[in-house]
């Protein structure tokens, strides 16, 4: 009897599961075309706060970095709520918590959100490779077009699946990795070279085009790699052979780089180089020693903008979150132009991205922004390198 | 042979594995009385790691103090081990004295969430960056040099301090008449209930002892390693578990030997096997199956009796 019980409840709950199934698929396909083919055509009323999402680490490893990113955004936006009186613009802040232990589902939580807020109408960010990575189908099924002032990973926008949605105001780490590796060459002239990468797209893309063409050279090259989670460098650092000339880690984590800096005077390393990317550019990484060396984004050091930013924050350029200014910048620009008529979509909004062209005058990044098909821009050709000098970086090349 | 990287790797192993071995006496200390996996304790281990950066800060920070530094690094290990102490005594307290007589995998339920419980609310409270000990500043960097081999003063400490709680915590249970309770509590708890032994009182007195001895171990790891998050316990606890089995879940000398063990498994798997630096846990994962398959009680284990 307890037998034919148990029998009858497991086949009603077969049953149940498999008429809820049936129903959702019958359901889902006209739905999900349906999406597809609306997504980013929603007309949407542009009032007076014209909201842009905006995807950065505000918590999490990589803070550091993401709360220059913030205030640089927010810098941009206090300017423009100024100078504009038909509109002001909002920041919708998603806090990805680049680098945490649960990889990216924050940022994807993030821009879930943005997504389904049919007032946000542009993305600035995310930061990270890895994250736009994670990012890129929820975004591109709502219609939303993002511009990152960080994320450099080559393949981004050159693998096809973000043409149209994705931008960025940097250059990629086709040129970063040059120039690094031109740098150890012809200016350090190190002939034996250790790469350690982090696992991570951002990182491990940087390090093939460093080590390709450090090995094309004819030097010592020695690749490796650590997880982002690992704290423990020790046994790493023990297996450096004492005369390595430089360690290139194109790390996204400033804690990481610092903690591994740090191992490696503790085990009497620490007259070997070490070079960074602009994951790293941070304080706290210049600060480990005097032989640190970093690459950063392209910067017009004379700019009014990044004077003007500096004095209003206690002489602190914070420049790694200078593009994303940038970045802030041309999305506000785009929507205020596709906002002109009083309504809009997120497809016009992409649209006016896609033609931006904001003048040399207006751009701290000492050159006009415009942008390619890929996405890239189409006037940044070349990253900065930066030498430590107490706990700053000042640019040598 | 590169001595010279064998024996930098012996450091690090030795380091490492003095902080694995003191949150494995946890492990196996619970084990062995309650037969119970406390899948918090890494948690815990989390926690003390906080409390030494907030004892230090107390007290000025690295470059702010005014006390001695050797009186700073005692507060912060005092600091530590009282603070997740009692809070082992709370856990087992609230999470499991309540799920006693459920069948087993209630209180590993049980632990499981208190686990969740700890990582999220050091999120909430102390939020997501990185805390940095910058023991760089603190102590300074000072390196001790023989040859070509390096230690740094925070190795050195860890690995004596946590030698020194080992000893004490042997003494303890081996000479003292709590420390007898405990053993005969872990032999029979019933019988020693039934001869008058408050077991209440030794299973608490045997979760504040274990919790205290990952708070000592969460100070060493901030001081050597530098930076602590709140997600850091999780596989750091693993791999303590790891190895309390290969010494033998529930004994204490074996939570000892299995915890050098697996740190230098890592560090020699770093130094030495393909790709080591990427692949560490997995080799030190793989020596908790080997030792499963071939001693499955562990190097110091008792096979278990089954009745008939």
């Amino acid at each position: 009897m307890r037998r034919r019980t148990i029998a009858f409840a497991g086949l009603a709950v077969a049953i149940a599961a498999t008429v809820a199934f049936v129903a959702s698929t019958a359901t889902a396909t006209p739905t999900r075309v349906a999406a597809r083919s609306s997504a980013g055509s929603a007309l949407v009323k542009c009032g007076k706060t014209l909201q842009i999402g905006f995807m950065v680490p505000a918590t999490g490893p990589a803070a550091s970095i993401g709360v220059q990113q913030i205030h640089w955004a927010n810098y941009y936006v206090s300017q423009y709520n100024k100078t504009h009186k038909a509109h002001k613009i909002k920041l919708v802040l998603e806090d990805t918590q680049l680098g945490a232990a649960n990889g990216t589902a924050q940022a994807l939580q993030g821009a879930q959100a943005l997504a389904s807020n049919p007032n946000v109408l542009g993305v600035v960010g995310p930061a990270g490779s890895n994250e736009i990575v994670g990012v890129t189908k929820t975004l591109k099924d709502a219609g939303l077009a993002w511009v990152s002032g960080s994320s450099t990973n080559t393949t981004l926008t050159t693998d096809g699946t973000r043409t149209g949605y994705m931008f960025r105001t940097v250059p990629p780490d086709a040129v970063q990795g040059v120039t690094a590796a031109n740098y150890i060459q012809k200016t350090l002239k190190a002939t034996r070279v250790y790469i350690i990468d982090d696992e991570e797209v951002y990182s491990t893309g940087l390090a093939d085009t460093v080590q390709a063409r450090l090995k094309a050279a004819g030097d010592t090259v020695t690749r490796t790699g650590v997880s982002q989670q690992q704290s423990d460098f020790s046994a790493l650092i023990a297996k450096i052979p004492s005369n390595t000339q430089l360690v290139y880690m194109p790390w996204q984590l400033v804690p990481k780089g610092q903690a591994f800096g740090q191992q490696m005077q503790a085990a009497g390393k620490g007259s070997i180089k070490l070079m960074g990317s602009d994951g790293l550019y941070d304080s706290a990484f210049a600060s480990v020693g005097k032989n640190v060396y970093d690459t950063n984004f392209p910067l017009n050091p004379k700019s009014p903008i990044i004077k003007a930013f500096a004095k209003a924050h206690d002489g602190d350029g914070q420049y790694f979150g200078a593009p994303t200014y940038a970045a802030t910048q041309v999305v506000a620009t785009a929507v205020t132009k596709a906002c002109a008529k009083g309504t809009t979509t997120r497809a016009k909004v992409r649209a006016a991205i896609r033609a931006t062209n904001i003048p040399v005058n207006q751009s701290l990044l000492g050159v006009p922004i415009r942008f390619n098909k890929n996405g890239d821009m189409s006037t940044l050709k070349k990253f900065g390198v930066y030498k430590s000098n107490g706990s700053v970086f000042v640019p040598v090349a | 042979m590169d001595w010279s990287l064998f024996l930098n790797l012996t450091v690090s192993g030795l380091t490492l594995g003095a902080m694995y071995a003191l949150i494995a006496l946890g492990y196996s200390m619970v084990y062995g009385i309650l037969k119970l996996l406390n899948f918090a304790h890494g948690d815990v281990f989390m926690v003390g790691a906080y409390i030494g950066w907030f004892v230090l800060h107390g007290l000025g920070g690295p470059l702010g103090t005014d006390i001695a530094p050797d009186l700073v690094l005692l507060l912060m290990f005092v600091g530590a081990m009282l603070g997740c102490g009692v809070l082992g005594v709370g856990i087992e307290r609230f999470a499991y004295r309540p799920l006693r007589k459920a069948p087993r995998i209630a209180p590993l339920i049980s632990a499981l969430g208190v686990s969740i419980f700890l990582q999220n609310s050091a999120l909430l409270i102390f939020g997501a960056a990185f805390r940095d000990y910058d023991t760089y500043h603190f102590v300074g960097v000072k390196t001790f040099q023989v040859g070509n081999l390096f230690i740094s003063g925070p190795e050195l400490l860890t690995i004596g301090a946590a030698i020194g709680l080992m000893i004490a915590l042997t003494l303890f249970v081996d000479r003292s008449r709590t420390g007898k309770a405990m053993r005969s509590t872990s032999y029979d708890r019933e019988a020693a209930s039934m001869m008058g032994i408050d077991v209440d009182r030794v299973i608490a007195i045997t979760f504040f002892i274990g919790s205290a001895l990952a708070g000592a171990a969460g100070v060493m790891w901030g001081l050597v390693f530098g930076q602590i998050y709140n997600y850091m316990g999780f596989i750091v606890g693993l791999k303590a578990f790891t190895a309390a089995v290969v010494g033998g879940i529930g004994s204490i000398p074996g939570a000892m030997v299995g915890g050098f063990i697996v740190g230098l498994a890592e560090a020699y798997s770093t130094g030495y096997l393909p790709q080591g630096s990427i692949f560490a846990n997995l080799y030190v994962f793989a020596l908790l199956i080997l030792v499963i398959l071939i001693k499955p009680s562990g190097l110091f284990g008792q096979a278990a009796i089954t009745k008939a």
